[in-house]
């Protein structure tokens, strides 16, 4: 129950700043901490308290971690990575031509 | 590990192999890199036409069926990709279109090739990986792969305007990424599984509420990613700002895509039962038709030819969209046969407005002046393809309206048939707008534009490649147009795919 709810908390404070900062960076700011706050979900969720997922030569584990949702919040993580990168690429490149990193202030963007 | 049907992983990985050495082509000859891309379009139609042609026995009577496994079967660490009737369809018609994009784009883009082109076939290989993929995760790892590899393309020439559409695409896009991702979280939670033919079978098995949540989830990510009325504002200017070719990509192609994965996602894997229980398909159905109207109502107040057209496709996308949620035969029908023509319809479209606009000024209605008189074959053709959009009779945009036109009748949803023919009445009074300042005469030519015209006037006499592209988009839509029966059997077979999950799920899980 308690990481559904920081997952909420995290969840909405993301999505606030996606959408009510003008300022762009804080906006990819609000975006990775929605990527975050749901990768925090998935791992919290799949932790049982086992053993590392690696199946040891001649051993038997009896009691692992489900590696599948680790493999997907790695894969979100490279995802997220990556996108982060390209919109701040954009947003230097945006700044070259307007001047300005505030919504509001570049044309063409709040119409 | 099996290495039968390896075509599948070919499918997928010969772009992305092309897509390597385009990178690293720099050095080479400008002649050298248009054939390579090329021929690995060519190479990529030839497989898709092959797989259609030696099971051409199986396809007719729906049986076909191919599958690729890479890992451990029978545990959760395994990738699935499969090919049925409705994968074949709409590889086969993507691929199609793509191979015309690329010809037209050897021409048309002039600077910066071995990036376009490295871009433009890593688009190409995932969307491939889009339609073959049989599990959720890799499904999401495509989707996510085509919206960041579109980003660049789209700022490809550097400007403000295609920075800021760049930026506002990939807000969005990566949003929409974020909420798939909780709903296949969700899923694997559930059912600890990911595999979509697994989680058709047990999908009854979740709570309600639960699956309420998981429905609403996909239904936004996929409508922020198809550009339907609430969240439609990055479309037209992502797809007005690009060069284009890759907007006829986008408009064409991947709105295409999108609409399979739609379709994958609420009649095969999750039943469609389940979005009419919880009174789902009737709130999408108006939105979608809501949309339809509104992309068709914003168009007239467009004063840019590429962005008019861009708003035209969320028009025609909200119908598609609406009429498949009416679910019955005639609705996948019209429906599919709509997706075809679009894709022909607006990829010509959107390529010969390319063209066009090379000579003017801006992409400003003001601008387009005469424009009808200085190329006046291209022209006929665009005018010929516009026609196919509004819905004239020998041409395939009429065919496919009639028959969305006729499921909208047969469901007795006059709403619908009323935004299709008010669709058709609008688009033919923001075609007329652009047509009319087309052929009106210039008195007064300003010496910039002459200037302009004369130095491009050399380059043009050599650009037959682009014009034949643009000749070969509007014989297709009138031949089809006349022989519409050609898509009859495909599309046939993939509406008993979307009928009869049932098929697709056992074939998965057993093989």
């Amino acid at each position: 129950m308690f990481n559904n709810f920081i997952f909420i908390i995290l969840f909405m404070l993301g999505f606030y700043a996606l959408v009510m900062k003008t300022n762009l960076i804080k906006n990819v700011i609000g975006l990775n901490i929605m990527e975050a706050a749901v990768f925090f979900w998935v791992i919290s969720f799949s932790d049982i308290g086992g053993e590392v997922s690696i199946h040891k030569l001649g051993e038997e584990v009896t009691k692992f971690n489900d590696p599948v949702p680790q493999a997907l919040t790695l894969t979100g993580i490279i995802i997220g990575a990556s996108t982060a990168a390209l919109l701040l690429t954009l947003i230097i490149e945006l700044n070259k031509f307007s001047g300005t990193i505030d919504r509001e202030k570049i044309e063409g963007l709040n119409d | 590990m099996s290495w039968m049907n390896i075509e599948l992983i070919l499918l997928i990985a010969l772009p992305a192999v092309i897509a390597v050495i385009m990178a690293f082509s720099s050095s080479f000859k400008h002649q050298t890199r248009n054939i390579l891309a090329v021929t690995g379009a060519g190479i990529e139609l030839y497989l898709v036409f092959s797989l259609l042609i030696f099971n051409f026995e199986a396809v007719k009577s729906s049986n076909f069926f191919l599958q690729f496994t890479i890992g451990y079967s029978n545990t959760p660490f395994v990738i699935n990709f499969a090919m049925d009737n409705l994968s074949l369809l709409f590889s086969l018609i993507v691929t199609a279109a793509v191979f015309l994009i690329v010809i037209f784009s050897t021409q048309y883009i002039r600077d910066k090739e071995n990036r376009y082109f490295a871009l433009f076939f890593l688009v190409f290989a995932s969307i491939q990986g889009t339609i073959l993929t049989a599990d959720l995760f890799t499904l999401y790892l495509f989707i996510e792969a085509i919206t960041i590899f579109t980003t660049p393309l789209i700022s490809f020439n550097k400007t403000e305007k295609t920075t800021r559409a760049a930026m506002q695409y990939l807000f969005y896009g990566i949003t929409g990424g974020v909420f798939f991702f909780i709903s296949i979280i969700l899923i694997y939670f559930n059912l600890g599984t990911l595999k979509m033919a697994a989680v058709a079978e047990s999908f009854v098995l979740i709570s309600t509420p639960m699956q309420l949540t998981i429905i609403i989830f996909f239904l936004l990510a996929l409508i922020i990613k198809l550009g339907i009325f609430p969240i439609h504002f990055w479309l037209p200017r992502a797809h007005s700002a690009c060069p284009a070719p890759i907007s006829a990509l986008l408009s064409g192609v991947l709105l295409k895509v999108y609409l399979y994965i739609f379709m994958r996602l609420f009649w095969t894997m999750i039943a469609f039962d389940f979005l009419v229980e919880l009174h789902l398909s009737t709130f999408v159905l108006d939105l979608a038709l809501v949309s339809s109207l509104i992309g068709h109502v914003f168009a007239l107040q467009a004063d840019e030819l590429k962005k008019m057209l861009a708003y035209s496709s969320i028009g025609h996308i909200g119908m598609i969209l609406a009429v498949l949620m009416l679910n019955t035969e005639a609705a996948f029908y019209g429906g599919l046969l709509h997706i075809t023509a679009h894709m022909m319809m607006k990829s010509g479209l959107f390529l010969s407005s390319g063209y066009l606009l090379r000579t003017t000024l801006s992409h400003h209605i003001d601008d387009l002046k005469g424009i009808g008189h200085k190329n006046r074959l291209v022209f006929i053709a665009f005018i010929i393809i516009c026609l196919g959009t509004i819905g004239m009779p020998p041409l395939i945009g009429f065919v496919s309206k009639w028959f969305v036109l006729l499921a909208f009748l047969e469901a007795r949803h006059y709403f619908g048939a009323f935004v299709v023919g008010a669709g058709s009445i609008i688009a033919l009074i923001y075609y007329l707008r652009y047509i009319s300042q087309a052929y009106e005469t210039v008195k007064s030519e300003s010496k910039t534009l002459r200037e302009e015209l004369i130095s491009l006037k050399a380059f043009f006499k050599s650009t037959n490649i682009m014009k034949n592209v643009i000749y070969l988009f509007t014989l297709l839509i009138i031949f089809f147009g006349l022989g519409y029966k050609i898509f009859e059997m495909p599309i046939n077979t993939a509406i008993f795919e979307l009928l009869n999950p049932q098929k697709y799920i056992e074939l998965v899980l057993g093989g």
